[in-house]
């Protein structure tokens, strides 16, 4: 006997550990910080964000802050990567520390999936509500169906106080405010509760009687149906039909106390409206590019022609999130993520301004330790080993405009 | 201890032991299958019971009686054929039901902080009790897939309904409609999630207008009575004693 309870000890202890493991396995995934593994290409090719704007540091649990900017999805899509015509407006935060109270893609509140077409620049606002403490790196993240989440550039921001201030009032069309933090959760208890007592009951039915060892004994010797009692057939019946009449009273209850009821709402929104950009009036030929390995720099040799009617300057190269400003030219002052920042980044063998119908060619250095942070430079690892980004030019009225480079890059190690 | 001794001298004591090995055994197999079922059901039916804003009308109500009726199918088939004990559908629930709730409780809200009101666990009890009771009034295999497995189809709506309607009432929000539940889908960012993955609402039944549930419900049914058959055997043929060597 010792050893059969032994054996039945060891086997309980194992089962245990199965539904531990079982339990504890899945947790919807909390962490945000996935921007610096995330292959160079995909974050250099696909949506370029910039303009960005975080509107607060700090802020207290309930109070809202937003984070506004434009992305341009670059024409030059990736082959590997699908197109972006399912996409989703995302926030990557590690879990609900913040809400969403809005998101909206050219003034569009997008709280769907959409279609955005390649080639085009967005305007997008997200709204957040501060819900947990602690100090948060929110990045823009745009998921995209078949393609994976692309994770934009992140700031930190702390939020103060504590979790159990927090509420979300919502009022329902039926004119009703309920906090969303904790409705219908007493309800759902209430139910789970009492079916589970009532399984309990079932179960404990028959767990008050010997259970396995006489019943096969009486199953093997052909006595199976003395195991059951018409008190039994009863007793099961009454749980059936009980069962069945509470289902249907609760149902009936329930569409009593909730009349109005809607089906949940899904579906792809389409018509996404861009921002009507004026046709560049610089053009920029990329003659080479090369990115050399030891110097964390990338080299790029541009033949610039200004088809314009004012003077331009090249203040600003930005790929990826990173933004590489000439000092003389341009300047950041909307608090831009240091890390993300190479205020002085970009070298320019000739950056005196370029008068209208000129053409000049000029060596352009954008280097920075960003390149190695976010491990841009492995971009020569990657299968298609091909750049691109935005280049800013301003002109002498400090109107600026954009244009993109796109490019095969071929490394240095020397 | 040599196996041709007898381990217990009276019969008291062997009511005795019976009844600790009934225990043992019960307490063993409610976390057994409670892992096992509790992964199944994860590789399932995963975000369609996660998450309300997958819970609708059309594939939450289709999939999930489907894939729940697996391991109740297979452990009934035990239970009931090698001792006559009419409780292995609910046994199976319950210990589903623990895990998701362990599983919803300290990972999804303790870890995460998503709102225990927006990834509870589905309600299976109802389905679960019938069957149980169906097998044991019937003592037939075909009859419980056909009658049972179309109860379990059909309770399920109607059976997590007083626990999830609250959740369908309809707000404004920036000029759009939508239920409390999107709305929960919406403000509690999941960025693994995100919203064109949910499967809701998808499906050529839109001849039926509005009462969708009913209908999904019976082809749920239709289709848990195939998969009650299938697993009710391999529970027969896992229940076998064949592999212990007898002595
Ligand atoms: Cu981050």
């Amino acid at each position: 006997m010792k050893l059969i309870k032994d054996k039945v000890a060891k086997l309980s202890f194992v089962a245990l550990l199965v539904t531990v493991t079982a339990a504890m396995f899945y947790t919807p995934t909390a962490s945000a910080h996935g921007e610096k593994s995330q292959a160079a290409f995909m974050r250099m090719r696909t949506i370029h964000w910039f303009d960005l704007n975080w509107s607060k540091e700090e802020l207290k649990v309930n109070d809202t802050m937003t984070i506004s900017g434009k992305f341009h999805v670059f024409a030059g899509w990736p082959e590997t990567v699908d197109k972006p015509e399912i996409s989703f407006l995302n926030i990557g935060i590690p879990g609900p520390v913040f809400i969403r109270a809005g998101s909206w893609i050219g003034g569009q509140l997008v709280p769907r999936s959409v279609s955005l077409e390649l080639g085009e620049t967005y305007e997008f606002k997200v709204l957040l509500k501060a819900r947990r403490p602690g100090d948060w790196h929110v990045h823009t993240m745009m998921n995209v169906k078949g393609g994976g989440p692309i994770i934009g550039p992140g700031k930190w921001v702390t939020i103060t106080g504590s979790m159990g201030q927090f509420t979300n009032p919502i009022t329902t069309l039926t004119g009703e405010t309920i906090d969303l933090e904790t409705y219908n959760l007493s309800n759902t208890y209430f139910w789970h509760a009492f079916w589970y007592a009532l399984g309990l009951a079932w179960l404990a039915y028959w767990a008050r009687k010997p259970m396995f060892v006489p019943r096969l004994i009486a199953v093997d010797s052909g006595k199976a149906d003395s195991l059951i009692s018409p008190t039994d057939r009863k007793v099961a019946l009454a749980f059936a039909v009980g069962s069945i009449a509470i289902v249907a009273m609760s149902m009936s209850s329930t569409n009593q106390q909730y009349p109005v009821t809607t089906p949940l709402q899904a579906g792809l929104l389409r018509g996404m409206k861009s921002i009507e950009m004026p046709a560049p009036t610089v053009a920029v030929k990329v003659d080479d590019a090369t990115y050399r390995v030891p110097g964390r720099a990338m080299q790029m040799t541009l033949t610039v022609t200004n088809n314009g009617d004012s003077a331009v300057r090249l203040g600003e190269f930005n790929t990826a999130g990173v933004r590489f400003l000439d000092a003389k030219v341009t300047e950041d002052t909307t608090g831009y993520p240091d890390d993300l920042l190479a205020e002085e980044g970009l070298t320019v063998s000739d950056n005196s301004p370029l008068a209208p119908g000129q053409t000049r060619t000029i060596q352009v250095t954008a280097s920075d330790a960003a390149w190695e942070v976010y491990r841009l430079a492995d971009l020569i690892y990657d299968p298609d080993s091909r750049f691109a980004g935005l280049l800013f030019f301003y002109d002498e009225a400090g109107n600026r405009q954009m244009v993109m480079v796109d490019s095969s890059l071929i490394p240095s190690f020397i | 201890m040599s196996a041709s001794q007898s381990a217990v001298r009276s019969r008291a004591e062997a009511v005795k032991v019976s009844r600790t090995f009934d225990w043992l055994i019960c307490f063993t197999l409610f976390f057994v299958i409670l892992g096992g079922y509790h992964v199944h059901f994860m590789l399932t039916g995963g975000d369609w019971d996660f998450w309300t804003d997958w819970k609708d009308r059309r594939l939450w109500v289709t999939v999930l009686p489907i894939v729940g009726i697996t391991f109740p199918a297979a452990v009934q088939s035990i239970f009931w054929w090698r001792y006559r004990l009419p409780f292995g559908a609910v046994l199976s629930v319950l210990g589903l039901l623990f895990g998701e709730w362990v599983n919803r409780y300290l990972n999804f809200w303790g870890w995460t902080y998503f709102p225990v009101n927006f990834v509870f666990p589905s309600n299976f009890m109802p389905g679960a009790i019938v069957l149980d009771v169906i097998l044991m009034l019937s003592n037939s295999m075909v009859l419980t897939a056909v009658l049972g497995g179309l109860a379990y189809g059909l309770l399920f709506y109607p059976g997590n309904w007083p626990i999830i309607a609250p959740l369908h009432v309809p707000v404004e929000y920036n000029g759009m409609m939508m239920t409390l539940a999107d709305l929960q889908g919406y403000h509690y960012v999941r960025t693994g999630t995100p919203e064109y993955i949910r499967m809701v609402e998808k499906g050529t039944l839109r001849t039926f207008g509005k009462d969708v549930a009913p209908v999904s419900a019976f082809f749920s049914g239709f289709v848990s009575i195939i998969i009650y058959f299938l697993w009710h055997f391999f529970g027969k043929w896992f229940g076998k004693t064949n592999f212990v060597q007898s002595t």
